[in-house]
């Protein structure tokens, strides 16, 4: 099963995200800077940030165990394993489960699941705010999220996400319009799950509003560069399944597979990545956070659109 | 006594009644106190100083103000070492009276909070520091603290209340203070504060010293309101001595202070926006105070103001050529300020993240005595500026504005108002600027001694100097925040904690400027 294309497909495809993602953050950070009228970090910043932590000593709390000192690792591999469900270069066939929605969202619920109680086990108040907080979130998130997977399901037949990405390379927008509807709930999604404004302040210096960062605040070193890289990941894989979704031009499929189209292909995911992090950005600097116990209420337009699109389908 | 108390009115209004009464023992002070809380009165301020003439003796001032009935009283009794305790009456005595058991030994009988306050648990017992027969310098402090001397704060308990220990180290550069929540869920139940991390002995380190030497003591009290404090020592000192500041250096120190004010707010200002994660409405606030800082500098040497004021002027004249530069910038600042406050009360988002956050009611107004734009967010209608006009103001009358929903929208409206204000005030003063000397270079200084009370950014903030054989004897700050940092106990109840930075933010207070 496991065949020499899926290997070349498991480093090309988790290899190009993690590449990329750090740039796409910082571009984010770039176009908020620029809204407000500041240069912004250079483009590079979060590589160099990388660099120096995982060059810098690791600091643990006396009341931290081993959950600490493991979930910035794994972390780390949930991020690169859900980075194989999201084909952004080329579709390979489906191989050992991958590519099942269902598993992808769960496997990112582990990732949520560890930081939450490493936030726990440093033993600082804001940590146990921040885990306390994200859980109060994520179990209103979570339905919602799964409706999501229901609607792609719906309308494109699987619950795989290599078929839903061939499906709509192949296929014209314009015959499957409640794309749109399911982009829009996706790019809410994208927002909530990355911890962004109006949810979440990424840039935040205020201990008592945190919510992600409240739960990474006792890091240092090596595990807060993973802990950082690995936030990067999921955001670019996030973005790698709204792209796939919405604009998938380019994306080859496993026959022919040459290495111009390759690169082609890497072109132009970093090319719409991009786009898509300026989107960010300039959806971010146009509102403030929200109240944190009206921040459901942002979840529902996401469901909406998705419940919406399930209606359509199942009755029009 | 050895000072001859001031002759009429301690402030500038002629409309309102000053009555001072000195009583030679602690005997019928209760009762007037009871009539003045009756009326309706404010406690100012209150204070102790040692008599010079006999050791360990100590003359405390109470200072109260009923501005319905027009009348400022000045009570003053003198103690060996116990006291009556008023905070029952009017709730803000109770931090003065903890200040004064610190920096005099003088215990209050009837307070209802007796821990220290000034002097953390670390400093030994019996040490009063701002007792004549302690000489400045360093003192040792306790490793080992007995159980009994421990600082305990308020206990909320029952199912699902947990503590949330706040500072003083906090996530962001900012001046160190304890906030110590009790909290079911994100709802707060109870805040309790605990500051003076940052004590210097300001009041101390003024003692023996020159007036005009103290005025660099008295811009130090807190950083961004050096006008306004070492303006209120000189008030302080030109009462004592008599001296008229011509008109136009009273112009100019009028200017001063406005710039200051603005300074103070748009940085205020911009903090809200940031604070609930809007920075693309702060950063104009922010450039704007930038800029106004750098003209700050250019026109009077100091991005702080620092070293401007001197006793009878200021220290140098600004040139018309100059003022007009300032007049055009501030014009330019009032229509940036009007832009970047339309686009950010048009924000949806904004609104809903600011209305209804961190009421403070207005009944809290008099007994906490809460002053400046925290108060008038608050439904209060007092400005020194207006009600003891000082300087320029007896010429000039600002305009005031006032709302009484007390939620972080309206200090934000309120401010924003408050800058626009102040920059129309400016132009105003130098369309008619008076021509003339601006410093009065030959003063004597005479003993005596005087309160005088200048409107900060913050507040109402109040100097009481007493000058004894040439140098100064007591030197007594409280700035606004002094005051106003009560509030915040109020203004978070019910709130959940993620809105606390924005109403903290929203009152904006100095930490250096309570501590001292």
């Amino acid at each position: 099963m496991i065949s020499g294309e899926s290997i070349l497909y498991c480093l090309i495809n988790a290899g190009i995200i993690l590449l990329l993602s750090p740039l796409f953050l910082t571009i984010v950070k770039k176009v908020k800077a620029r809204m407000q009228g500041r240069q912004g970090p250079p483009l590079f910043q979060m590589y160099y940030n990388i660099v120096k932590l995982l060059s810098k000593e690791v600091v643990y709390s006396k009341t931290s165990s081993w959950i600490m000192r493991t979930t910035p690792v794994v972390c780390m591999a949930v991020m690169i394993l859900a980075a194989l469900f999201v084909p952004v270069i080329f579709i390979p066939e489906s191989f050992g489960g991958i590519g099942n929605i269902i598993l992808f969202l769960y496997i990112l619920a582990f990732g949520r699941f560890m930081i939450s109680l490493a936030g726990l086990d440093a033993g600082s108040s804001f940590g146990g705010m921040g885990s306390s907080r994200e859980m109060s979130l994520s179990a209103v998130i979570e339905p919602t999220i799964i409706v999501v997977a229901a609607a792609l399901a719906t309308v494109l037949g699987t619950l795989d996400i290599f078929e839903m990405i061939s499906k709509t390379s192949v296929a014209d927008i314009a015959t499957m319009p409640t794309l749109l509807l399911i982009s829009v709930s996706l790019f809410l999604i994208l927002i909530i799950e990355t911890s962004r404004i109006p949810v979440d302040n990424p840039e935040t210096h205020l201990e008592l509003t945190m919510v992600h960062e409240g739960m990474i605040l006792e890091y240092s070193g090596r595990n807060l560069a993973l802990m950082e890289l690995s936030h990067a990941v999921k955001q670019a894989v996030y973005m790698g399944l709204l792209i796939g979704i919405l604009v998938p031009f380019g994306i080859i499929n496993a026959g022919s597979l040459l290495i111009p189209g390759i690169i082609i292909a890497a072109v132009l995911f970093l090319i719409k990545g991009s786009v898509l992090a300026v989107v960010i950005g300039l959806f971010e600097s146009s509102m403030s956070k929200m109240r944190f116990f009206s921040i459901p209420t942002l979840f529902m337009i996401a469901f909406f659109f998705s419940a919406l699109t399930i209606i359509i389908e199942v009755f029009a | 006594m050895v000072n001859s108390p001031d002759k009429g009115n301690i402030f500038d209004n002629t409309a309102v009644n000053y009555e001072k009464i000195v009583l030679p023992n602690p005997a019928g002070f209760k009762e007037k106190v009871i009539s003045l809380k009756e009326s309706g009165s404010v406690l100012l301020c209150l204070l102790c100083l040692e008599d010079p003439s006999s050791k360990d003796v100590f003359r405390l001032i109470y200072l109260f103000e009923n501005f319905d009935y027009m009348q400022v009283s000045e009570i003053e009794y003198v103690t060996d070492g116990s006291a009556i305790s008023v905070s029952e009456l009017f709730p803000v005595a109770s931090l003065y009276e903890r200040e004064i058991s610190d920096g005099f030994g003088v215990v209050f009988e009837g307070s209802y909070d007796r821990r220290r306050l000034f002097l953390h648990e670390s400093y030994p017992d019996n040490f009063h520091p701002l007792r004549k027969s302690f000489l400045n310098g360093p003192i040792k402090t306790r490793d080992e603290i007995p159980e009994e001397d421990l600082y305990v704060f308020k206990r909320l308990e029952g199912k699902g209340v947990y503590e949330v220990a706040v500072g003083p180290v906090h996530a962001g550069i900012i001046e160190p203070g304890h906030f110590r929540f009790s909290v079911i869920g994100e709802t707060i139940f109870n805040l309790e504060t605990r500051f003076y991390y940052l004590h210097r002995g300001i009041e101390k380190l003024a003692e023996g010293k020159k007036p005009d030497e103290c005025l660099k003591i008295a811009e130090s009290v807190s950083g961004d309101e050096a006008a306004s404090n070492s303006v209120c020592l000189c008030l302080a000192v030109e009462r004592i001595a008599g001296i008229k500041p011509s008109l136009r250096a009273e112009a100019l120190r009028g200017i001063a202070l406005e710039m200051e004010r603005i300074c103070s707010l748009l940085s205020d200002c911009a903090g809200m926006l940031t604070d609930v994660g809007y920075p693309i409405g702060a950063s104009p606030f922010m450039a704007r105070k930038e800029e106004c800082m750098r003209i700050i500098k250019r026109l009077f040497g100091h991005r702080f103001m620092r070293g401007y004021m001197r006793i009878g002027g200021v220290s140098h004249d600004i040139v018309s050529t100059e003022l007009l530069v300032l007049e055009s910038f501030i014009a330019g600042i009032e229509e940036k300020v009007k832009e970047a406050y339309n686009n950010a009360i048009n924000s949806s988002t904004l609104i809903d993240r600011l209305a209804t956050t961190g009421i403070i009611e207005p009944r809290f107004v008099r007994p906490l005595n809460l002053t400046g734009p925290v108060g008038r967010a608050s439904g209060s209608r007092r400005d020194v500026r207006a009600d003891y006009p000082y300087g320029i103001y007896k010429s000039f009358t600002p305009e005031l504005f006032s709302s009484d929903a007390g939620d972080v929208l309206s200090r934000f409206m309120i401010k924003s108002e408050d800058i626009m204000a102040s920059a129309r005030f400016i132009k105003k003063i130098i369309c008619e600027m008076p021509e003339g000397e601006i410093n009065d270079i030959n003063h004597e200084i005479p003993d005596g001694c005087a309160f005088a009370m200048v409107e900060g950014a913050r507040g109402q903030n109040l100097t009481y100097l007493n000058v004894y054989n040439g140098t100064v004897w007591r030197y007594k700050v409280r700035t606004a925040s002094f005051t106003n940092w009560l509030s915040i106990e109020h203004a978070v109840m019910n709130n959940i904690v993620p809105d606390f930075p924005v109403i903290n933010k929203s009152l904006n207070l100095s930490y250096s400027g309570n501590d001292l």
